[in-house]
C-alpha cells in the first residue's frame, strides 16, 4: 500500500493507502483534527478549508492522493501563530464570530489572501472570501475584521 | 479492485494510461463532486486513476514566438496573475467559483471535463487555443474546439494525457467576457460571452464571438464572423439586428434546476447586442 | 454602572476562531453506530411490500415496529410519524433507519433494499386546507360597501431554505434505561418531550444536551425532534450510540422549509384615499404535515394590516397541505410572507391612487394606543416616524429617488416598515411555555445562569450573561452560562420567536436583582423565578382578538438597488436600516444581527429560489440553491433608537427576526422602481424580472 507523506501543521506525517480518500476525512478522522468542517462536500461553502502550500483550499475535494509532499496546516495549526492572534482579535473587535462553524475556514481565507496580498482594498478582501460562505452574518463585519488585521498586523504579513 | 497510482513524472503516467485502463485526476474540483459518496467513505471510481496534478513537466506558463504556452497542470489562481496570459482568459478565470477552488483547479481539468457551462471555454474557442495530447507513442495537437465533441465528451484516445494548452498571440481592439450567474462569485455559469474585435481604421478587420452555457458546446461560428469581415464599424452596428439573428437558431440552452431557456436566450443575445453597440472607433489604447 | 449596550468579547470566542469548539458532527461517543435513512423515492402512496437485504452482524433496521412508545412527534401538531408506517407522503418521507458501524456497508445495504409502492395522486396545489381561520375587526362588510373605490392584488411568496453552515446532527447514547440526546438543536425541552412519549417512559429518563450550533434559523426549532425520536428508538433498539448526521443534500431536500404564501388583499378605500378596511386571503402551503403550521399562519393573519391602523379588518387564513416537504420554522414565522404582500400592497394602492407611497404609507401608520388588527393595543410608543426620517437622511432616499426617475433607468430605491411581535403569540408564555429561570450562586460568588436557551449565533451566550452581570454590577467572567443540559436546567422555553432575551432575560433579570437582595459573600444560594404573564394582556384564541404581543420592535428599512438592462440582475448598492428593539444588551451582536438578517431576508426577496416539480426539489445542494457570498452584499448602515420597554430586561425587546422581515419588501419596492414594472412576486429573479420586463403591467 502506497504511503501519501506530507507535512501536516509542521510535523511530518504519513498516511497509508486511500488515496481517492478526501483530505477532510483524513484530517477529521485519521488526526482527530475537527476544526475543518463538513458544510456542503461539494467545495461551496468553505467551511472544510485548509491552507496547503499557503493558498486556501477545499478540504472536501482534495484527494489524499494529491497532498504528497505538501505542507498542510488547519486551523488548530494555525491558531498557534502571532498572525491568528491578531486576526481573532480583529474578528471580536468587528462582531465577525456568530455560530462560529464558517469561521475556521474564514480565518483561514483570511490568512491565504493576506498571504498573497498583505494590503488588500475591500474589494480584494470581499474576493479573498467569497469562497467561504456565512449564512449568520451579512459578510460585513468580517470584511471589516479582516481590513482591521491587515492593519493592526503590519508587518506580519 | 481500482487502481490508484501517483506517477513520479509525466513517463510513468503515459506509461500507466497506455498499459491500463486510467482516468486522469487534474486537480480534482470537478472529479471529486462528480463521484462524491458519503462523508468518510471512499469516493466510487469506476476506473482507475492516475493523480497527475503534481507533475512539474505539466505545470508553467511559458511564453514562446507568438504564443504563449500553458501547463496542462498549472493551478488556474496562477494564470490570473500571470502578464503573459491573454486578458480574457485573466477574466474568465477572475469569475471562476472562488479561491480556494482556483488555487487547485487546472485549465487541462476544466477542458477534460468539458461541460457545457466551462468558464474558460468560450474564450479558449474564441482565441483558437489548441491543445497537445501525448501518449507514449508520440503527440499531436487539435484545437481545443475539435477536441470537445460535447458535455464530457472528447475525442482523446483512452491512452492519451491532455498536457497543454497554447493560445496564439492576438491583438484586439476590443473584448469583452461578460459571465452571469446566479449570484456574483461562486457561481455556475447560466450564460456567457466572449467577445472580441479588432477595428483597423473604421473597418471590421477580426471579428469573434463565442458564446458559453447556451448549447451542449460553445457556440462559435466563423463563417458568420467572417461575413462582417471588411465591414465599416457602422454598417456592424446599424446591421446588429441582423447579426443577431444570424446565431438566434445557434443558441439552444435548456431549462434546468439554475435557468431556463428563455432567459439565457434573449441574455445571450442581448450581451451581444451590447458589445457591438458598445464598439467605438478605437483610441490609442486597445483592448477593454 | 456602564451602558450595557457597550459591547463586551462574546464568552464563546476563543472556541469558535481556534476550530476547538465541538459540533455535533465532531463528536463520537465509544462504540457508536452510524446511521443511515431509507426514504420514499415517491410523493405520495402506500408501501406493498418492503424487502431487506441480509444484515451482516452489528447491523440492524429501526423502524416504526421498533417504537416502544408512539409513532407521532410532538411538535404543536403531531401528525408527523416517526418512520412512516405505510403511507408515504413526501419525496424523502423517512421509512426506516439502518445502523451499523461502517457507512460503507450501510450504503451498500440501503441502496438493495427493494421497496414496491402503490402510487396515489399526489396533491400540489391548495385544494387541501387543513387549517382555516377568520377574524374580524370593526365592520369590513359597511366599509366596503360603503367604499369609493375597491382595489385588489394577490402576492406570492416561495419556499426559503434555511441554509445554516452546519447540517443537522442528532446522537442517542443509551445508558441503562436513560436516553442521552446529543443535537443541532434550539429546543433542548422540545426534543426531550418528543423523545419520552415515542420512548413511553418517564420523563426523568430523557436527557438532552446541546453543544455549539452552527447556525439555526428556526430550521432547528422543531425538525431535530424528529430525528432525534429515530435516533433514541434505534439506539433503545440496539443497546449502542448512534450517530444520525447529516450531509448537505439530504438536509435541504427534507428538512423543513419556510411556507410558501398566497396571499389576496383587497382594500376598501374612503374618502380623502383613506383605506377604511382590508380584506385578507391568507394561503400557506404546509407541506405534507402540519407540524406548527397553525402558528405560523397565526402571524401572518395577525400581522395582516402590517405597520398600519386599519379600522376594519376581514381576514381568512388557510394552511393546505400538499405532498411536498414538509414547511416549519423559519425567522421570522410568516411575518416576512405577510410584510412584503401588505408594504407592496401599499406601494401599490398609492400608485393606483396617484400618491406617493411613502407619503401614503406615512399617514397609515400606527400610533400608540391604535387598535391593533386584532382589536388590541399599541400601548408602547411608536418611533417610526422618526425612523424613517434618520433612514431618508442615511440614504439620501428623496434626492437620488428624483434624480433615479429622471436620469437613470434601472436603478431605485425601495423604503419598508415592519414590526415584528415578540415573543410568543397571545397566551402562548402562559399556558403553553411556562418558563422557568434558575440562578445558583457559588461559594466562590461566581454565577451560573441555568436556563434552555440555545446560542446558535446570535450571542444569547454572552447577551443573557450579560444582563446578569450587569444587575449584579459583576465582571462578566464571574457569570457563567454553560451549554444546557436538560437533566441540570429547567424549561425556560425555545429559543424562538424573539422571546430570548425579552422574555428569558427578563426573568433573569428578576431573578437576579433579588438574588441581588441576598448576596451573602461567601454562601451559595439557588433561585428560581417563574415566568408570570402581565395580567393586561388578554387574548382569545379562537376570535383572534386581542393583545397578540406584549411587545412590538420595529424597523424601517431602505434599500438601492440597481438592475443590469442585459441580464437583470439585480445588484445591492446600499442598504440603511433604523431598528427599535427597545434598548440593546450589546450593539456589536445587535449589529450582527442586522447584518446577518439584512442579508438573509435581501435574498430571499431576489436570489433565492427553489422550486419543486413533482413532489422532488430541483435544487438540491448549495451549488444550486443560490445564498449570497461576500460579493454580493453593499455598502450598509444601521442604526437603533432606543425605546425601553418597561417589562423587558434593562427595557429591551426581541431582535433576532425583525432585522429579516423588512429585507425582501424593501428590495422588492427598489427593484419595481427601477424597473417601472410592479413586483407581486419573490423571488424576484433576474429570469422573473425578464417576464416583467417583456411583459409586465407598469
Amino acid at each position: 500500500m502506497a504511503n501519501v507523506n506530507f507535512v501536516l501543521n509542521h510535523t511530518p506525517v504519513a498516511v497509508e493507502g486511500g488515496l481517492n480518500r478526501r483530505l477532510l476525512d483524513v484530517l477529521r478522522t485519521d488526526f482527530g483534527l475537527k476544526g475543518p468542517k463538513e458544510g456542503c462536500g461539494e467545495g461551496e461553502c468553505g467551511a472544510c478549508a485548509v491552507l496547503i502550500d499557503h493558498r486556501i483550499v477545499n478540504s472536501c475535494l482534495m484527494p489524499l492522493a494529491n497532498c504528497e509532499g505538501k505542507d498542510i496546516v488547519t486551523i488548530e495549526g494555525f491558531s498557534e501563530t502571532e498572525r491568528f492572534t491578531v486576526l481573532q482579535k480583529a474578528y471580536s473587535e468587528c462582531g465577525a464570530v456568530q455560530c462560529g462553524f464558517c469561521t475556521p475556514g474564514m480565518i483561514l481565507a483570511s490568512e491565504s489572501l493576506l498571504h498573497a496580498n498583505p494590503h488588500p482594498t475591500e474589494e480584494e478582501v470581499r474576493i479573498g472570501l467569497s469562497g467561504n460562505l456565512c449564512r449568520c452574518t451579512g459578510y460585513n463585519m468580517i470584511v471589516k475584521a479582516v481590513l482591521l488585521a491587515a492593519k493592526e498586523g503590519e508587518g506580519l504579513w | 479492485m481500482v487502481e490508484h497510482r501517483i506517477p513520479e513524472n509525466l513517463n510513468e503516467a503515459l506509461k500507466l494510461l497506455y498499459h491500463g485502463d486510467y482516468q486522469v485526476m487534474a486537480g480534482g474540483t470537478d472529479l471529486m463532486v462528480q463521484r462524491r459518496s458519503l462523508s468518510d467513505t471512499p469516493l466510487d471510481f469506476p476506473k482507475n486513476m492516475v493523480y497527475c496534478a503534481h507533475l512539474q513537466e505539466l505545470r508553467g506558463i511559458r511564453k514562446e514566438a507568438h504564443r504563449v504556452e500553458i501547463g496542462a497542470m498549472t493551478p488556474l489562481e496562477d494564470l490570473l496573475c500571470h502578464p503573459e496570459v491573454p486578458s480574457l482568459l485573466r477574466r474568465a478565470i477572475g469569475e471562476m467559483a472562488s479561491p480556494a477552488i482556483r488555487h487547485v483547479a487546472t485549465l487541462g481539468g476544466n477542458i477534460a471535463n468539458a461541460s457545457p457551462a466551462g468558464d474558460t471555454l468560450p474564450v479558449l474557442y474564441l482565441l483558437d487555443a489548441w491543445a497537445e495530447l501525448r501518449s507514449l507513442a508520440g503527440s499531436r495537437m487539435i484545437l481545443i474546439r475539435d477536441l470537445i465533441t460535447g458535455p464530457r465528451a472528447l475525442k482523446i484516445h483512452p491512452e492519451e494525457m491532455l498536457t497543454k494548452i497554447g493560445i496564439p498571440e492576438m491583438h484586439f481592439s476590443h473584448e469583452t467576457f461578460v459571465k452571469v450567474g446566479g449570484r456574483q462569485a461562486d457561481a455556475i455559469s447560466k450564460v456567457s460571452l466572449a467577445a472580441a474585435a479588432d477595428i483597423v481604421e473604421g473597418k471590421v478587420s477580426d471579428l469573434r464571438i463565442a458564446f458559453g452555457a447556451v448549447a451542449p458546446t460553445v457556440v462559435r461560428d466563423e463563417t458568420l464572423e467572417g461575413a462582417w469581415e471588411g465591414a465599416t464599424l457602422s454598417e456592424l452596428k446599424v446591421g446588429v439586428w441582423r447579426l443577431l439573428d444570424m446565431y438566434v437558431p445557434l443558441i439552444r440552452p435548456i431549462d434546468d434546476q439554475r435557468s431556463g431557456k428563455h432567459y439565457r436566450h434573449q441574455v445571450a443575445l442581448n450581451l451581444l447586442r451590447d458589445f457591438i453597440e458598445s464598439l467605438s472607433e478605437p483610441t490609442s489604447e486597445p483592448g477593454r | 454602572m456602564r451602558d450595557i449596550s457597550t459591547s463586551v468579547p462574546k464568552t464563546d470566542h476563543w472556541e469558535k476562531t481556534a476550530g476547538t469548539a465541538k459540533y455535533v458532527a465532531d463528536l463520537a461517543p465509544e462504540g457508536a453506530l452510524h446511521a443511515l435513512t431509507f426514504r420514499s423515492p415517491i410523493p405520495h402512496g402506500e408501501i406493498r411490500s418492503l424487502v431487506l437485504p441480509d444484515l451482516p452482524e452489528g447491523y440492524a433496521s429501526v423502524d416504526a415496529r421498533d417504537i416502544p412508545g408512539k409513532n407521532g412527534v410532538h411538535i404543536i401538531q403531531d401528525d408527523m410519524p416517526v418512520f412512516a408506517e405505510r403511507t408515504l407522503r413526501y419525496v424523502g418521507e423517512p421509512i426506516l433507519l439502518l445502523v451499523g458501524p461502517d457507512k460503507t456497508v450501510l450504503k451498500r445495504l440501503l441502496s438493495a433494499i427493494r421497496l414496491e409502492t402503490v402510487p396515489l395522486e399526489p396533491v400540489f396545489d391548495d385544494r387541501r386546507a387543513d387549517v382555516w381561520h377568520h377574524y374580524v375587526k370593526g365592520d369590513p362588510d359597511q366599509a366596503f360597501a360603503r367604499a369609493k373605490r375597491i382595489i385588489e392584488y394577490e402576492y406570492q411568496t416561495g419556499l426559503q431554505e434555511q441554509a445554516y453552515l452546519e447540517p443537522q446532527g442528532m446522537i442517542a447514547i443509551p445508558e441503562g434505561d436513560k436516553m442521552t440526546l446529543i443535537g443541532s438543536i434550539q429546543c433542548p425541552y422540545y426534543v426531550k418531550n418528543a423523545v419520552v412519549p415515542v420512548l413511553g417512559c418517564a420523563p426523568d429518563k430523557v436527557r438532552v444536551i446541546q453543544p455549539p450550533v452552527g447556525g439555526a434559523f428556526g430550521g432547528k426549532e422543531e425538525f431535530p425532534s424528529l430525528i432525534a425520536c429515530q435516533a433514541a428508538v434505534a439506539a433503545r433498539k440496539t443497546k449502542r450510540p448512534v450517530r444520525l448526521i447529516f450531509e448537505r443534500p439530504e438536509d435541504i431536500e427534507v428538512t423543513t422549509k419556510r411556507h410558501p404564501a398566497r396571499i389576496r388583499l383587497r382594500a376598501a378605500i374612503g374618502e380623502g384615499n383613506v383605506v377604511e378596511a382590508i380584506a385578507s386571503d391568507i394561503r400557506l402551503d404546509g407541506g405534507a404535515y402540519l407540524g406548527l403550521s397553525n402558528v405560523v399562519l397565526s402571524r401572518s393573519m395577525i400581522a395582516t394590516t402590517g405597520a398600519y391602523t386599519v379600522p376594519n379588518v376581514s381576514c381568512s387564513g388557510e394552511v393546505y397541505v400538499t405532498n411536498t416537504v414538509p414547511t416549519g420554522a423559519f425567522r421570522g414565522f410568516g411575518a416576512p410572507q405577510i410584510f412584503f404582500a401588505v408594504e407592496m400592497f401599499f406601494q401599490h394602492l398609492a400608485k393606483d391612487l396617484g400618491e406617493d407611497p411613502l407619503a401614503f404609507k406615512l399617514r397609515h401608520l400606527a400610533k400608540q394606543g391604535d387598535l391593533t388588527a386584532t382589536s388590541g393595543t399599541f400601548r408602547d410608543p411608536i418611533l417610526v416616524p422618526k425612523m424613517v426620517k434618520r433612514a431618508l437622511e442615511m440614504s439620501d432616499y428623496q434626492n437620488k429617488t428624483r434624480r433615479y426617475s429622471g436620469e437613470s433607468p434601472y436603478r431605485g430605491l425601495g423604503l419598508s416598515l415592519f414590526f415584528h411581535g415578540c415573543g410568543f403569540t397571545g397566551s402562548g408564555e402562559a399556558t403553553i411555555i411556562k418558563a422557568e429561570v434558575q440562578l445558583r450562586k457559588n461559594a466562590d460568588d461566581t454565577v451560573d445562569v441555568l436556563i434552555a436557551a440555545v446560542d446558535m449565533g446570535q450571542g444569547a451566550k454572552t447577551t443573557l450573561a450579560k444582563i446578569v452581570a450587569h444587575t449584579l454590577d459583576l465582571p462578566l467572567d464571574r457569570v457563567r452560562f454553560p451549554y444546557p443540559d436538560t437533566d441540570v436546567v429547567p424549561d425556560s422555553g425555545p429559543t424562538v420567536a424573539s422571546r430570548t432575551v425579552m422574555i428569558v432575560g427578563g426573568l433573569l433579570e428578576k431573578a437576579t436583582q433579588k438574588l441581588k437582595a441576598r448576596w451573602v459573600s461567601g454562601v451559595a444560594v439557588q433561585l428560581t423565578e417563574r415566568y408570570q404573564p402581565p395580567e393586561w394582556i388578554k387574548w382569545d384564541e379562537k376570535a383572534f382578538r386581542g393583545d397578540a404581543y406584549p411587545a412590538y420592535s420595529w424597523g424601517v428599512d431602505v434599500v438601492e438597488v440597481s438592475v443590469d438592462p442585459r441580464t437583470y440582475q439585480v445588484k445591492i448598492e446600499g442598504t440603511w436600516s433604523v431598528y427599535d428593539v427597545g434598548k440593546g444588551i450589546d450593539e456589536r451582536i445587535l449589529e450582527g444581527q442586522a447584518d446577518g438578517g439584512m442579508t438573509q431576508g435581501l435574498a430571499y426577496g431576489y436570489m433565492e429560489n427553489m422550486e419543486i416539480k413533482q413532489g422532488v426539489l430541483r435544487q438540491r445542494n448549495l451549488t444550486d440553491y443560490i445564498i449570497p457570498t461576500a460579493c454580493d452584499c453593499g455598502p450598509y448602515a444601521v442604526e437603533w433608537v432606543e425605546n425601553p420597554f418597561v417589562y423587558g430586561p434593562l427595557g429591551a425587546k426581541g431582535a433576532g427576526e425583525l432585522t429579516l422581515i423588512g429585507a425582501a419588501p424593501a428590495v422588492a419596492a427598489a427593484i419595481e422602481n427601477a424597473i417601472g414594472r410592479r413586483i407581486r412576486k419573490i423571488p424576484a429573479t433576474p429570469e422573473s424580472l425578464l417576464e416583467l420586463i417583456e411583459y409586465g403591467k407598469r
